[in-house]
C-alpha cells in the first residue's frame, strides 16, 4: 500500500510539473463583455491591488467562499450592503425592504433599469433564480439562506421571502458570501468552465477581462453600470499576486501598487507610516484569532488542562509585539464591534502560577505533557503566537510541538477520522460569512456530526439550544438575541473550549493617491473600487 | 619485530609529511579544513560559546525584538527577541549533524547495493541499476520534497527524504569501481583461494575503492546541508523554534527591509559551510587522482 501511495505521489508530482509549466492555457480572455479602456491613460485608468495568494479559488458566485471575495464584490452585487459601523443597510439591487412584525415575511422592492454584464435585465424572477440556484447547489455559504421556506415574485419588481422561522434576512441578503444576485440562466447555459475562462454574470461596476492564473486578474469598467460613470471612479482594476511582503512594500513605495490587501509585518507598517506618499489605514475588523483545543483527545479533554493553558498564554505580549498594538484581547468569540459582543466575560489572563496549580489538580504536576499545535503556513502572526505559547508552556512543563502546514493539510489533519490522530491545538482566524454572531457561534462550536469548522470538536446540548434560540430571536428582537448569545459564550469561556486570542484591526497600506477608500469590516479585504478614484 | 615497527612509524611520518606537503600546495583545501574545524568546534562547544543557549531552545524575549547587532547581541535579535548569535551557533550543530547523518545513511544504503551490483553482475546488476535509474530520473530536490511531504514535516523525516534521494549516486560510483576491480589479478587470486564472496566484496573491493567515495561524500556534505536548509525553508524540514539556518532564512524574509542583519548571518554561515566542504572535496579529489595532482 505504501509503495502505491509513493508511486501515486510521484505521478502527481509529474502532473504538477507538466501543468504548472503551462500557465498559458489557464488564462482566459474575455471576448464579449470587457470594455476597452480608453487609449490615452489617465490617472484613474488602473488601480492595482496586491494580494499574497491567487485570489480566484471559486468562480461560481453561488459557491464563492474564499479569497475571490476581493474580486467578486466588485463584479457581483447583493440586494443590500451592510454598514456595521452605523448598523445601517445600504440599498444596492433592492430599493427598499419591509419585514412583517413576526419576522417571518420579508418583502424587497427590486431596482429597475439594472443590466447584467450579459445584457440581461434585473427582475424579481432573476433574483429568485439566483438565490434558488445558490440554495440548491448547497455549496459555500449557501447555508445562510436556510431560514428561507419559499421565495415568491408577486410582480416583476417585488420579491417576497417566506421564512420557516424568524431570522435577520437583511443581514443574510447583505452577506459577503452566498448572497450575490447574478444572471443564473446564462450561467447555467454556459457552464462553470466558461466562468473560469475569465467571464462573469454579474451586475457590478466592473467585468472580468483577463485572468492569468497565479499572476494577475484584470477588471474593466462596465459602461452600462446602473449607477453610471459620472464623477470620479477608477476605471480598471488589476489584482496582482505578490507573495513576498517585502516586495509588496517596495512596489507600494515605488507606486506599482495602490493597495496591499494583506497585513504587512508591523515592523514594515511602522516604517511606512512616515512616508507621505503612503497611507496606513487601521480600522477594527471582525476577524479574530482563535486557538481551538481538541476536547475529544487526552489530555485536552480535561477541562483543567485546557484552563491551565489558557492561563499560560501571554495575551498582552502577543498583542503588543506580534500585532504591534493593532489588536485587542478577545472577550469570547464574538469580536468587538459586532452586535452581541460582551466585554464582561470572565476571560483568562496570563498567570503561570494559576496554570501550574490547575495542571497539578489535573494530575500533571510533574509536567511531561506533549501537545501538537498546527498553524497555517505563510501567516507570521500565527507562527509567532505558537512560538510564544511554546516558550511559556515550557515553563509549566508542557512541551508544545509546532507544525506549520498549508491550510489544506492543516484542515485535513483536523478532520482525520480518528480523533486521536488529530492535533491538540488548532490555530485559525475566523471572519464572518454572515455579519452576525451566528457565524462564530454556529460554525465554530455547534455540535457537528461531520467536522467542518468545529475545530474544538465541542459538543454541548445546552450551548446548541442557546445558539438556536438566539438565532431565531435575532429576526425579531436583536437585544434579546444578544443576551442569549452572551449566555452561550459564557459556556465556551467556562469550559475553555478554545483560547480566544485577539480581535484584530485591519491595517491596510495604500498609496495616498488612491482616494475614497472606506474599510468595511463586513467585507474583509474588499476595496469597493467604484467608490475610489486616483489623484 | 622492533625494526618492523620502526619502519611502519617511519612510513607514517613520511605519509603525514607528504600530506602536509600536499596541503601547503593547496591553500584552498587548507582553508576549507580550517573552517570545517572551526565549525565542528562551534557545534561541539555550542552550549559554552553561545551567550544565550536558552534562546536556541525557543525561549522568547519579545520586548527585545529585532535589535541590531551590538555588544550584547553580536548578531542582533530575531522577531521574538532571541539572540541570533546563539541561534546561528546552535544551527551549526543541526546542519553538521544533518550532513553527517544523511551522508552516512546514503552510504549505508548505496554502498552495499553498488557492491552487489558491480560484483555479481547479471540480473542483480540490472535490477539494482534500473532502480537507481528510477530514483535518478527525478531531480533530488523534487524527490526529497515529495518524500518529506508524505512522511510528515520534521527534521528527521527531511533527513530520511534526502538520504533516499541521494543513495543512488553512491551505488553507481561503487558499482563502476567494483566492475573494474573484479577483473584485477588480486581478486582473481582471492577467488582462487576460495575467499567468500562477501569477504571479497567488503575486504578487497570496498577497501580499494574508498577514495572516490570519500571525495564524493565530502563534496555531497555541502549539497546535503543546502538541501536540508531548502527543505526547512519550504517548511518541510525543521519546525520552529528549531534554530535551523534555512528556517531562519525563511522567517527573516519578512523582516528583510527593517532588519537586514537577520537574514545575513544564517546566510553567511550556510555559504561558508558549503564553500568549505567544496574546497575540501576538490582538494581531496586532486590528492587522490594522480592525474589531477598538479605537483
Amino acid at each position: 500500500m505504501k509503495k502505491i501511495s509513493v508511486i501515486i505521489a510521484l505521478l502527481l508530482t509529474l502532473a504538477m510539473i507538466i501543468t504548472g509549466c503551462g500557465g498559458g492555457p489557464n488564462s482566459g480572455q474575455n471576448q464579449n463583455q470587457g470594455q476597452k479602456s480608453s487609449a490615452a491613460p489617465t490617472k484613474n485608468d488602473v488601480a492595482v491591488y496586491g494580494i499574497h495568494i491567487e485570489p480566484m479559488v471559486f468562480w461560481d458566485p453561488s459557491d464563492s467562499y474564499s479569497n475571490e471575495i476581493i474580486v467578486l464584490q466588485n463584479v457581483y452585487e447583493t440586494l443590500l450592503r451592510y454598514d456595521p459601523a452605523n448598523d445601517k443597510f445600504i440599498p444596492v439591487l433592492a430599493e427598499s425592504y419591509t419585514k412583517s412584525s413576526d419576522g417571518l415575511t420579508w418583502t424587497f422592492k427590486i431596482r429597475k433599469g439594472v443590466k447584467f454584464h450579459t445584457g440581461t435585465e434585473l427582475s424579481a424572477q432573476v433574483v429568485k433564480a439566483s438565490i434558488e440556484r445558490t440554495i440548491n447547489r448547497g455549496k459555500g455559504a449557501a447555508f445562510i439562506w436556510s431560514p428561507v421556506k419559499e421565495i415568491k415574485t408577486p410582480d416583476d419588481s417585488t420579491v417576497e421571502f417566506d421564512l420557516s422561522y424568524p431570522a435577520p434576512l437583511d443581514i443574510i441578503a447583505s452577506s459577503s458570501y452566498g448572497a450575490y444576485i447574478f444572471d443564473a440562466k446564462t450561467l447555467d447555459e454556459k457552464g462553470e468552465d466558461w466562468l473560469k475562462q475569465g467571464n462573469d454574470v454579474g451586475s457590478g461596476p466592473y467585468a472580468i477581462k483577463q485572468w492569468k492564473n497565479g499572476d494577475s486578474l484584470l477588471l474593466a469598467k462596465f459602461t452600462d453600470y446602473w449607477q453610471g460613470w459620472n464623477g470620479k471612479h477608477v476605471e480598471n482594476v488589476l489584482f496582482k499576486v505578490v507573495p513576498e511582503s517585502s516586495t509588496a512594500r517596495q512596489m507600494l513605495e515605488s507606486g506599482q501598487l495602490d493597495f496591499v490587501g494583506y497585513s504587512l509585518p508591523v515592523e514594515d507598517i511602522e516604517a511606512m507610516k512616515n512616508n507621505p506618499k503612503l497611507e496606513i489605514v487601521d480600522k477594527p475588523s471582525f476577524q479574530n484569532l482563535i486557538a481551538f483545543y481538541n476536547t475529544k483527545k487526552a489530555p485536552l479533554n480535561n477541562e483543567l488542562v485546557r484552563k491551565a493553558i489558557n492561563y499560560a498564554i501571554p495575551y498582552d505580549n502577543i498583542i503588543q509585539y506580534v500585532k504591534g498594538g493593532y489588536a485587542v484581547k478577545s472577550s469570547g468569540p464574538i469580536p468587538k464591534g459586532m452586535w452581541g459582543h460582551r466585554d464582561d466575560l470572565a476571560v483568562y489572563d496570563y498567570n503561570l502560577d494559576k496554570a501550574r496549580e490547575l495542571l497539578k489538580q489535573a494530575g500533571y504536576g510533574n509536567g511531561g505533557l506533549k501537545l501538537l499545535i498546527t498553524v497555517n503556513s505563510g501567516d507570521e502572526s500565527e507562527r509567532k503566537v505558537a512560538e510564544l505559547m511554546k516558550a511559556e508552556l515550557s515553563k509549566i512543563g508542557v512541551d508544545l510541538e509546532i507544525q506549520i502546514m498549508p491550510w489544506d493539510a492543516q484542515w485535513a489533519l483536523a478532520k482525520s477520522n480518528d480523533p486521536k490522530q488529530r492535533q491538540d491545538i488548532f490555530v485559525m482566524y475566523w471572519w464572518p460569512d454572515v455579519c452576525d454572531p451566528y457565524s462564530w457561534m454556529k460554525s465554530l462550536f455547534y455540535s457537528e456530526k461531520e467536522i467542518v469548522f468545529n475545530m474544538s470538536y465541542f459538543e454541548d446540548s445546552e450551548y446548541d439550544r442557546l445558539v438556536d434560540e438566539a438565532h431565531t430571536q435575532a429576526g425579531i428582537d436583536r437585544n434579546k438575541a444578544a443576551k442569549i448569545y452572551g449566555d452561550a459564550e459564557k459556556i465556551l469561556v467556562d469550559k475553555a473550549a478554545a483560547a480566544f486570542l485577539y480581535d484584530q484591526k485591519n491595517v491596510w497600506a495604500k498609496s495616498a493617491s488612491l482616494k475614497g477608500f472606506a474599510d468595511n469590516p463586513a467585507y474583509p479585504g474588499v476595496v469597493f473600487f467604484y467608490d475610489t478614484y486616483k489623484e | 619485530m622492533i625494526a618492523f615497527k620502526e619502519t611502519a612509524e617511519k612510513n607514517m611520518n613520511k605519509k603525514a609529511g607528504y600530506y602536509i606537503y600536499l596541503l601547503k600546495k593547496s591553500p584552498l583545501t587548507t582553508a576549507g579544513l580550517i573552517i570545517i574545524g572551526i565549525l565542528v568546534a562551534l557545534a561541539i562547544f555550542a552550549p559554552l560559546i553561545a551567550p544565550y543557549p536558552q534562546d536556541a531552545a525557543g525561549i522568547t524575549h519579545v520586548s527585545e525584538k529585532l535589535l541590531p547587532p551590538g555588544a550584547s547581541h553580536l548578531f542582533g535579535t530575531d522577531e521574538l527577541g532571541r539572540d541570533m548569535f546563539s541561534r546561528v551557533i546552535y544551527g551549526t550543530r543541526i546542519s553538521l549533524g544533518v550532513g553527517t547523518l544523511v551522508v552516512c545513511l546514503s552510504l549505508a544504503i548505496g554502498v552495499p547495493l553498488g557492491l552487489a551490483a558491480g560484483y555479481a553482475g547479471g540480473i542483480i546488476d540490472e535490477v539494482i541499476m534500473r532502480i537507481t535509474d528510477i530514483f535518478l530520473s527525478f531531480p533530488p530536490m523534487l524527490l526529497a520534497i515529495v518524500i518529506a511531504t508524505f512522511l510528515g514535516r520534521n527534521l528527521t523525516n527531511a533527513m530520511i527524504a534526502i538520504a533516499i534521494s541521494w543513495w543512488p549516486w553512491y551505488t553507481r560510483l561503487i558499482r563502476s569501481e567494483a566492475i573494474s576491480l573484479k577483473q584485477r589479478p588480486f581478486i582473481e587470486a582471492a577467488k582462487a583461494m576460495g575467499t567468500s564472496r562477501f569477504k571479497i566484496m567488503f575486504r578487497h573491493i570496498l577497501i580499494n575503492s574508498w577514495s572516490p567515495i570519500i571525495v564524493q561524500a565530502s563534496m555531497d556534505f555541502g549539497s546535503v546541508i543546502l538541501t536540508s536548509a531548502a527543505l526547512s525553508f519550504l517548511g518541510l524540514g525543521a519546525q520552529p523554534p528549531q534554530p535551523e539556518w534555512g528556517l531562519m532564512l525563511n522567517t527573516s524574509r519578512n523582516y528583510f527591509l527593517t532588519a537586514p542583519w537577520y537574514s545575513v548571518f544564517p546566510g553567511i554561515f550556510m555559504f561558508i559551510t558549503v564553500l568549505a566542504f567544496n574546497f575540501v572535496g576538490d582538494g581531496l579529489r586532486e590528492f587522490m587522482d594522480p592525474k589531477l595532482r598538479r605537483l
